[in-house]
């Protein structure tokens, strides 16, 4: 029985930072790379299930990306997990979530998980669309925004709570196999240890190509993806303005702006 | 003193053949048991792993006796007690080698050889010897009934902060009654020693051999006298003998029996411990080995044989107990219950001939005997436990390999455990960029060399708080300027500069200790320079200590000794006297971890203050409690905090009006803990560095100049109204 766990190589903005070149993206040495939060709380999920469980559970952990993720995948690895895959090809560059869970589609196929975890959304892009969009192309029950969830591994169903808005919770039963996003704070992830990542770098981390999987160029990158990204840039700073003193001085202010804004006619 | 050639005692005087035999029989039946006994301790600790210990075992040995024979750890801190033990002590090893003598003559020399020399001359000073030993014996001992009955120390109570009374360990009846029954006991072989003595002089007073030298044991002649003013006749008082000379022996030949299983086997365990004592027990904490597969300690089984070892050596003296900064202020800790409980476990587990299956020795939980993870994480690692223990026990080390296990595990605060995850994504605790590690010395009117390109004379380790906190940057920024005024030839590493890892290694999580130590190992090795300088004691005793077992050897030293020189040698002028009326608080890391006591005391008779010391200072300095890593876990809402009671002491001396400090934690803690205690406008809170400024008259760096503002200045004027209640009443 095997639980595949999507995770994602997020970007943090460091303090000071430049927009890339072609304006759609930021330079890549002002990012700082982390594993995504939400996939640290379903690969805990996954492990939880696998700990509980009387069965042997294979938990497997997928990233999609170039050879700097490996370091999400031994995090993965050092929490637990039995399996590290990592898919990549140079043609994967540019993909939107959509190519993206065409490729997870086709590792799930490949795999043949009983349950595929991702998290609701990642933390940079927040498309939160890859793991509905996996299911999509799969034709999968899914279920979204999850916040508790009672699952045997290779059971029938499974049963969930989702959180909605207004505090409002929904309790679901659904079909297995499934396609569950995990929200944040439905376990608490356990500590990678520094000493279990050190460890976890001897564990192998398989490498798929597309051909692997069954793809080609075409479903990937740009020319797989529906949506493109045309410009990413940081918006010019608003002009709200304090002001502040006394109740003349702030009057003065006021006008000032106003005879400013107006052209002097005021 | 001729003629006294023949006096002797006559050993077993008119008993039957069959009576010596028993005797005898009982005897070696109490050595065997005392072998036995011997026999399942050490078998006991030899169940622990491997353990290093460095150094010529003739030099330990020695440094063992010199420090039992002189008793120096015994009375610190408690002199009366440390009298007493002498006492004891000198009292029972003096009648111990005369009963072996005795033995020696009787059944060894004389037997084998035909040789007796416990006769005569020597026989009569032997008595007057073990008379006054006896005499000290009875004294030191009714001491310790007088304190344990009457003085009811705190420390002498077995309490557990730890557990509550309805756990099964809560009750630490059992080891008041196995202390009373330890002083009764040896008070009572002294006792009917010198009435046995008493009564056969009585007994055999027609005798000049034996009355006519009876002063010579003078404690036993009074007796007798006594005895026989009351009219005791020979004949009782020799029947008296035949019935006090059995229930004497007995009771001897059962205490002998019974050392190795009671706390009687401090005896052995305590120089054992002494002898194996590491002095950098705390400073330089284990290596985790690479191919080891968990890292710290879970089983009982994980800590080494003079671990195991020591824990026999505690006598529940208390000391730790009351120097524990947790303690002190309420948390589930207590370094004297940490060692009983491991005790306990240990005996429990580990007496028997087989050992049980590992889940039964695992020693983390609330089971009896077992430490729970609240009291690990209690721990700030002062090292107050380790330097006051006198025999040797190493807590501290103990303590961060049990937290070893839970780090492994993720047992943590989750507020430490971000931590940890963010200084291993950025380096430092503050979760900064690293970029931004040197902004402080932009407002510098000079640069600050990068000892990464260019090679200087002093590096300058900054540390996370002297880098990253607002408060701490300006002392930051005043250390710079001094250094620079002072023409020393210094820099800085940057971004290159991680987290020193002292704290890091401290929590537990070795690790990313590793990661950090060999980062800035890296980084040093890159840079040229000739020494180190270090604003932060956290980073200069890992620097110090740690870091040559990873490769990195430096000169390093704290800030306090490199401004005394330059004061020293003129090459900082003080403009003017402070006359202000100081304490000076011990930073652990730099006083009891590496003895840093003189230096900042000396600069602060330099600068012209007033020193007055607290009652807790140099080695038994009160910890802030930001040590262990606590500075990044959050103490329990409403409970006391070692910062505020260190503040509370500070407070009761008269006039006080700065408060010093020579750690940046210790600046972050203590002016928190002056607002909470209410001392705020009462006395400050200073960075020595901040002294020197001001008697330097130096420019203050940044926007508000705290430092040249007048010290102990009357509380601001209350903040102005906010305008929009003017524009309410307008």
């Amino acid at each position: 029985m095997k639980i595949l766990v999507a995770i994602k190589q997020v970007a943090t903005l460091d303090e000071d930072f430049e927009i890339r070149a072609d304006g759609k993206d930021v330079e890549r040495d002002f990012l700082v790379l982390d594993m995504n939060e939400w996939d640290d709380f379903s690969l805990e999920e996954a492990m939880r299930i696998k700990e509980a469980s009387a069965d042997e559970v294979e938990v497997t952990a997928v990233c999609i990306g170039a050879e700097q993720v490996d370091d999400v995948l031994r995090r993965g690895l050092a929490k637990g997990a039995d399996r590290a895959l990592r898919v990549w090809d140079p043609a994967i560059e540019g993909s939107d979530p959509i190519a993206i869970a065409r490729i997870l589609a086709a590792v799930v196929r490949r795999e043949a998980p009983d349950m595929l975890f991702t998290g609701v959304q990642s933390s940079d892009h927040a498309f939160a669309a890859t793991g509905i969009a996996t299911a999509a192309l799969l034709a999968w029950p899914h279920a979204a925004v999850v916040t508790r969830l009672d699952y045997t591994c290779g059971a029938n169903s499974a049963f969930l709570q989702r959180e909605l808005e207004g505090g409002l919770l929904h309790e679901m039963q659904i079909d297995c196999p499934a396609v569950v996003t995990i929200q944040l704070g439905i376990n608490t992830p356990r500590y990678a240890s520094l000493r279990a990542i050190k460890q976890a770098a001897a564990k192998p981390i398989e490498l798929l190509s597309l051909e692997a999987l069954g793809l080609s160029a075409a479903h990937v990158g740009p020319s797989g993806s529906l949506s493109q990204v045309r410009r990413m840039y940081v918006p010019e700073k608003s002009r709200a303005k304090m002001v502040e003193g006394s109740v003349t001085e702030q009057a003065a202010a006021l006008a000032a702006i106003i005879r400013e804004r107006t052209g002097g006619a005021a | 003193m001729a003629g006294t050639g023949a006096l002797t005692r006559i050993l077993f005087e008119d008993f039957s053949a069959s009576a010596v035999w028993l005797f005898y029989a009982i005897a070696w039946t109490a050595i065997a048991a005392f072998a036995f006994g011997v026999y399942v301790q050490v078998r006991k600790y030899r169940r622990g792993a491997a353990a290093q210990i460095g150094g010529s075992l003739s030099g330990r040995f020695q440094a063992m006796v010199g420090l039992v024979l002189s008793h120096r750890t015994v009375g610190r801190r408690d002199r009366p007690a440390g009298v007493a033990h002498w006492l004891i002590f000198y009292g029972f090893v003096l009648l111990f080698l005369g009963t072996s003598t005795i033995t020696l003559d009787h059944d060894i020399t004389g037997p084998l050889f035909g040789v007796h020399f416990w006769r005569g001359d020597f026989y009569l000073w032997f008595k007057l010897v073990l008379n006054v030993a006896g005499v000290a014996l009875v004294f030191g001992l009714l001491y310790m009934m007088y304190r344990r009955g009457w003085l009811r120390l705190p420390k002498l109570d077995y309490a557990r902060p730890d557990r509550s009374a309805a756990d099964p360990d809560f009750d630490r009846s059992g080891y008041r009654r196995e202390d009373w029954a330890f002083l009764w006991t040896l008070l009572l072989i002294a006792v009917t020693g010198y009435v046995l003595s008493a009564l056969r002089l009585v007994w055999l007073a027609d005798r000049p051999t034996v009355w006519d030298y009876r002063w010579w044991s003078p404690v036993a002649a009074a007796l007798a006298g006594l005895m026989r003013s009351c009219g005791l006749t020979a004949g009782a008082a020799g029947l008296g003998r035949d019935i006090l000379w059995w229930f004497h022996g007995m009771l001897a030949l059962l205490f002998i029996a019974l050392i190795p299983v009671t706390k009687v086997k401090h005896m052995f365990t305590a120089a054992g411990s002494l002898m194996l004592r590491d002095p950098e027990a705390a400073q330089r904490l284990p290596r985790v080995p690479a191919e080891q597969q968990h890292a710290g300690a879970r089983f009982i089984t994980d800590f080494n044989w003079k671990q195991l070892l020591s824990l026999d050596a505690c006598t529940k003296c208390g000391r730790c107990h009351e120097a524990c900064p947790a303690r002190a202020v309420g948390a589930p800790l207590s370094p004297r219950d940490v060692i009983l409980s491991l005790r306990e476990f240990a005996n429990r587990t580990l007496s028997s001939a087989q050992i049980p299956a590992e889940a039964e020795l695992d020693v983390h939980g609330k089971g009896p005997g077992q430490v729970a993870m609240e009291t690990l994480w209690a721990c700030r690692t002062c090292m107050a436990c380790v330097e006051v223990c006198p025999v040797a026990i190493e807590h501290v080390p103990i303590i961060v390999q049990l937290r070893r296990k839970l780090v492994e595990e993720g047992q943590m605060d989750p507020q430490l455990r971000k931590t940890l995850q963010t200084i291993h994504k950025t380096g430092n605790s503050f979760g900064e960029s690293k970029r931004k590690r040197a902004a402080w010395t932009k407002p510098l009117p000079f640069a600050v060399k990068d000892a990464r390109k260019e090679p200087v004379d002093v590096l300058w380790f900054v540390g996370d708080y002297a880098s990253f906190d607002p408060r701490n940057q300006k002392v930051s920024a005043q250390f710079a300027s001094m250094l620079h005024d002072a023409g020393i030839d210094f820099g800085i590493l940057y971004e290159g500069e991680s987290n020193a890892g002292n704290d890091v290694r401290r929590v537990g999580e070795e690790g990313l200790y590793e990661v950090l130590a060999e980062s800035n190992i890296k980084t040093m090795s890159a840079a040229r320079f000739n020494s180190i300088v270090t604003t932060d004691p956290h980073s200069y005793n890992t620097i110090r200590n740690e870091y040559p077992e990873f490769g990195g050897k430096y000169v390093i030293q704290h800030y306090t000794t490199l401004l005394l020189k330059l004061l020293r040698e003129n090459r900082l002028e003080p403009a003017r006297r402070l006359s202000y009326r100081v304490t000076f608080h011990d930073p652990c890391h730099l006083g009891r971890f590496n003895h840093g006591y003189e230096a900042p005391r000396d600069i602060l008779r330099l600068l012209g203050c007033e020193l007055i010391e607290m009652g807790r200072s140099r080695a038994n300095s009160f910890c802030c409690g930001a040590g262990g890593g606590r500075i990044w876990i959050a103490d329990p809402v409403g409970a006391d905090k070692p910062a505020h009671n260190r503040m509370r002491e500070a407070a009761q001396i008269p006039g006080l009006e700065v408060y010093v400090v020579s750690c940046p934690k210790d600046l972050t803690m203590f002016e928190d803990a002056l607002k909470a205690t209410g001392n705020e406008g009462r006395f400050v809170v200073k960075e020595l560095i901040e002294l020197v400024g001001e008697a330097l008259e130096q420019e203050t760096i940044g926007p508000d100049a705290t430092v040249r503002t007048p010290i102990a200045a009357p509380p601001a004027s209350p903040p102005s109204r906010p305008s929009n209640e003017l524009s309410q009443s307008a």
